[in-house]
């Protein structure tokens, strides 16, 4: 088991942004969280391409069912694993433009999304867009699932910037603890 | 249809072949009655903006959840709670955006009155005369204001009315003044717009009083590059954005015959303004063709890699965008500094009025690090005798500067990967990573990395070892800096009316397929290379290109197979297929100017205190978009808000977050897309067209698909809706390795789709969207929103509504 829980910094240092800050949960708990939504939505950005196997692991993730917004160009990523079911291609700004508005019917047009689960975007754009949902619809719970210390979600792993391995293992075992 | 005695428009005459011959001298007096809004107030054209604001909605990303500003604070503010004032976080956002928005319009109008009365004081006043190309000189300044000036002495009017609004604006940000979100945005606006017309003051003004370039698609090619700086001479670097002191360090080397004995290189936008100067030889009191005698050393993001180099033996920074250590950068390496401008005197004594002799004895002899010299002809002349004076002196500290082998591995074992560099490395370079791999002789990922570092200096703050990250960057690259050696097309000043009537229809119909504006600072989120990168793409597509300030210069640091820089692969015209040079950062204002030129010489609209009119017209019918991909500073944040005024989209890079405000309208709801049909007063809905004002994207990739959708217009006819789909499908296809999901809500007829992939899309229409097809007469029996129109005139003003007379 990977403690996710240490490393409660964030990823930019400076990021401090009141008296709010998120708390770093152990893979399991996130995993419970994220099979408990009614309303799920993966976001992935385009450091995937960085670490091309987490495409295979947000692709598992799909098939459980949880639809994936691939934002910026990270579509590509899916396009060459043939695999598109459901994976939607739109910006993290727009989708989260969308996302602050109650009255949103979602990528699918089914209504808005209750948990919303962040990975492989570049951390000052993803923490920015973190802080407008923060303020502006709380309703949906922010988590991240990525390898930094996410401040402005609710809920978050400790900074793995510089562990990977350690990483992988606990994107796995969020994938294990949806599966139970 | 008939708009005022003498001129007529063309909006509800298409097919028309309308051929222009030359341009014929408008009569002196102006035919064009004043307009509904001379010199608008901070309320005037509050309904354009919440126009605006109601179908783009503005969307905040708080970067504080806190507030300080007054005593009752820190007030929590998360979540969208009230402070002890009783503004709510939207508002309290709104009223930074508007802070920030305003100190950018006033560095850009106090650069204006700078040069207004530094102009008027050191060559007296000039006619004001853009050349018999341009008849509509200077189109913010008549749009906003309703005056034409005759002499640069009549911008003193326009400059008194910024300030004015400045102060207004101002006074609305204090605790308990403006309390509502949106009314902060129409004010942010509002100074946008004063911003581009600070701007517009500025440039007319010194491309008048410097004898700069009025529109030359062939100005001259410049050298550009550290490696373009002449060792054997003495260096100095003029720094910032003002040219006046830089201009006087040229004048004097002129007179003093002394380009042998001294090499001057700009950084940022001083260096655009400097080779832009005495080019078309016309009379003046300056020495004639001056500009390309200097030369460009570098964007404003290459300063501290530049002086790590130790490529320059003086320093004179003028203003804006200047790192606030520059004076403890250049002490260490015995680099003297002149401050030249009031707005940046770095602590040093105000020796304005000391002989030159005695500043230039106490800065050679290293007495002083440095000197205040207010008087721009005194600056100059210090400026130059210092660095020759220095050169042979500096000799003696060179090996300090630099690493050797030796020194550059002894620094390198230092690192104990912690790691807490990577913590605030705004682009995340790993650099312990970086060290380990130099340790075993491997270099490169030091130099592939070398664009993508922005030279903040974060990482050399925060480590423990005390590693000069830079300096190892320095050594590590010091053959790419002495071999980087380019071009750039010197700053071409304002669009042509003659240029304007060539592309006029072609681009309001779509045909050529938009008005691509790279514009703003260094901030690259991976690196310099994206900023040509996007240039390219665009212009190889038949847009027409132009740049601004630091993107064109540090586009200009590639070459293409045949060895030619991006200036010589391409011409300079405003047309399709070409690569524009504007000039510096006030020289924004003419790419703004192209767009209200567009709805005044080709579509015949009043721009006379006109503005919300023009807005309208160019957010429907001008397929413009911005792109700010390294934003940094206060100034880009303005200069975006003016954009956005006029009715023109911008693109921003992902740091671009930290502002905190964009703009985006809600594609799902088609009642915010409806707009009026001018001719004859029916509303009418339509695609999402331009969809965003302010969008921030991850990537380049993102950024490009974005740009070229940003560039759709309801006015498009078929053939160039057609060409404009055909540019966003193949820049998804390859990036994205797919078409982009939205690709149908934008097809009105079976004529607007691409060829190459219009059996496709058809069958995916019927298929997936349920649209109705009659396959034998190739067309749709029902499914889009609306009918491709030729007649359609969409506007978002009620007054525009054309009655029968
Ligand atoms: S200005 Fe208002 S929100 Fe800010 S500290 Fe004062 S009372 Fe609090
Ligand atoms: S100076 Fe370069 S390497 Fe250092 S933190 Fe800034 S961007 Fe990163
Ligand atoms: S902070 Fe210094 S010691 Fe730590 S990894 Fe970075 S360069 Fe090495």
């Amino acid at each position: 088991m990977v403690d996710t829980t240490k490393n409660a910094i964030p990823f930019e240092m400076a990021q401090i942004p009141g008296p709010e800050m998120a708390k770093t949960y152990m893979p399991k708990v996130i995993g419970a969280i994220i099979k408990k939504a009614k309303r799920p939505l993966l976001v992935v950005g385009a450091e995937l391409f960085d670490d091309p196997i987490m495409f295979d692991k947000m692709i598992e993730m799909g098939k459980m069912g949880i639809p994936i917004a691939a934002t910026a160009h990270s579509v590509k990523g899916f396009v060459d694993r043939g695999y598109l079911d459901n994976v939607y291609q739109i910006g993290l700004h727009p989708l989260t433009s969308n996302l602050r508005f109650g009255d949103w019917m979602g990528l699918d047009g089914k209504g808005q999304y209750d948990v919303v689960i962040f990975l492989g975007i570049f951390y000052k754009f993803a923490n920015g867009m973190f802080s407008t949902l923060k303020s502006f619809n709380r309703n949906i719970k922010r988590v991240s699932i990525d390898r930094y210390y996410h401040v402005n979600a609710n809920m978050t792993f400790g900074n793995m910037a510089f562990t990977p391995d350690d990483y992988h293992a606990a994107v796995d075992e969020v994938i294990a603890a949806m599966k139970k | 249809m008939a708009t005022s005695k003498g001129s007529f428009s063309v909006e509800d005459m298409k097919n028309v072949q309308i051929n222009i011959g030359a341009v014929v001298k408008e009569a002196d007096e102006w035919d064009q009655p004043m307009g509904p809004f001379p010199k608008p107030n901070v309320a005037t054209l509050r309904n354009w903006d919440f126009k605006l604001c109601d179908r783009y909605k503005i969307m905040y990303s708080p970067a504080d959840d806190t507030c300080t500003l007054c005593t009752y604070g820190p007030c929590d503010l998360t979540g969208n709670q009230k402070g002890a004032c009783g503004i709510d976080m939207a508002a309290t956002c709104g009223k930074i955006v508007l802070l920030a928005v305003l100190i950018g319009t006033c560095a850009h109008t106090a650069h204006g009155r700078h040069l207004y009365h530094w102009c008027l004081d050191r060559l007296g006043d000039m006619p004001f005369d853009m050349g018999d190309e341009i008849l509509v000189d200077a189109p913010l300044t008549r749009t906003i204001l309703g005056i034409k000036p005759k002499s640069l002495k009549d911008f003193g009017e326009a400059l008194a009315y910024c300030e004015e609004e400045i102060a207004q604006l101002l006074a609305s940000c204090h605790t308990g003044q403006e309390g509502f979100y949106k009314d902060f945005e129409s004010k942010a606006l509002h100074s946008g717009m004063i911003d581009s017309l600070g701007k517009e003051i500025c440039d007319m003004l010194q491309t008048v009083a410097y004898d700069m370039p009025r529109g030359a698609a062939d100005a001259p090619l410049v050298e550009i590059g550290l490696g373009t700086l002449d060792q054997n001479k003495a260096v100095l670097i003029a720094y910032g954005h003002n040219l006046a002191a830089g201009a006087e360090a040229m004048i004097y080397t002129e007179e003093n015959n002394l380009w042998n004995n001294v090499d001057i290189g700009g950084v940022c936008c001083t260096a655009i303004d400097l080779t832009r100067i005495t080019e078309t030889g016309r009379a003046s009191k300056i020495p004639a063709n001056l500009g390309p005698k200097v030369k460009v050393a570098g964007a404003m993001g290459w300063w501290r890699k530049m002086i790590r180099a130790d490529i320059m033996d003086a320093v004179m920074v003028d203003e804006q965008c200047i790192y606030c250590d520059v004076l403890e950068d250049c002490e260490k390496r015995h680099v003297p500094v002149i401050a030249s401008n009031d707005k940046i005197m770095l602590g040093l004594p105000d020796r304005t009025n000391d002989p030159a002799d005695a500043i230039v004895e106490d800065l050679v002899s290293f007495k002083a690090p440095g000197a205040a010299i207010l008087d721009p002809v005194k600056a100059g002349e210090v400026a130059i005798r210092v660095a020759i004076a220095v050169k042979p002196k500096r000799a003696q500290f060179k090996k300090d500067i630099t690493f050797n082998e030796q020194q550059f591995k002894e620094t390198l074992e230092k690192c104990t990967a912690c790691n807490q560099c990577a913590f605030v490395c705004p682009p995340h370079i790993k650099i312990s990573n970086m060290i380990a791999e130099a340790l075993k002789g491997n270099l490169e990922p030091f130099s592939s990395t070398y664009e993508v570092c922005v030279g903040c200096q974060r990482c050399e703050v925060v480590c423990p070892q005390e590693i000069p990250v830079l300096k190892l960057y320095e050594y590590a690259n010091r053959e790419y800096i002495q071999n980087q050696k380019f071009t750039m097309r010197a700053g071409r000043g304002p669009v042509t009316d003659t240029e304007i009537r060539k592309v006029g229809a072609p681009l309001v119909l779509g045909q050529i397929p938009g008005v691509i504006a790279l514009v703003g600072c260094s901030n690259y989120p991976n690196g310099t290379k994206e900023c040509y990168d996007i240039a390219k793409e665009f212009v190889d597509r038949g847009y027409i290109v132009v740049a601004t300030g630091c993107m064109a210069m540090d586009m200009s640091l590639y070459r293409d197979e045949d060895g030619k820089t991006i200036w010589e692969q391409y011409g300079g015209a405003f047309d399709g297929r070409n690569m524009v040079n504007i000039g510096s950062c006030v020289a924004n204002a003419h790419i703004h100017g192209a767009a209200i030129k567009v709805a005044t010489i080709f579509a015949h609209r009043n721009e006379r205190a006109n503005y919300d009119d023009i807005a309208d017209y160019i957010l429907s019918k001008v397929g413009a978009c911005g792109v700010a991909w390294g934003a940094f500073s206060q100034k880009a944040a303005s200069i975006a808000t003016g954009f956005n005024r006029l009715g023109i989209p911008a693109v921003v890079q992902p740091s671009s977050v930290i502002y905190r405000r964009t703009f985006m309208g809600r594609t799902d709801k088609p009642e915010d897309w409806m707009v009026i049909d001018a001719k004859n007063g029916q509303m009418q809905q339509i695609e999402p067209a331009p969809e965003a004002l302010l969008y921030i994207a991850e990537t380049k990739e993102e950024a490009m698909l974005e740009m070229a959708k940003l560039c759709f217009r309801p006015s498009d006819n078929t053939q160039g809706r057609g060409i404009k789909l055909t540019h966003y499908c193949d820049i998804s296809m390859k990036y994205f390795g797919k078409l982009p999901d939205d690709w149908h809500i934008f097809v009105r007829d079976v004529k607007d789709l691409p060829l190459m992939y219009k059996d496709q899309m058809m069958k995916e229409l019927e298929a997936k969207h349920g649209w109705e097809i009659d396959w034998k007469a190739k067309k749709f029996i029902s499914g889009p929103l609306r009918p491709a129109d030729v007649s359609f005139d969409p506007t978002n003003i009620a007054r525009k509504i054309r009655t029968k007379k």
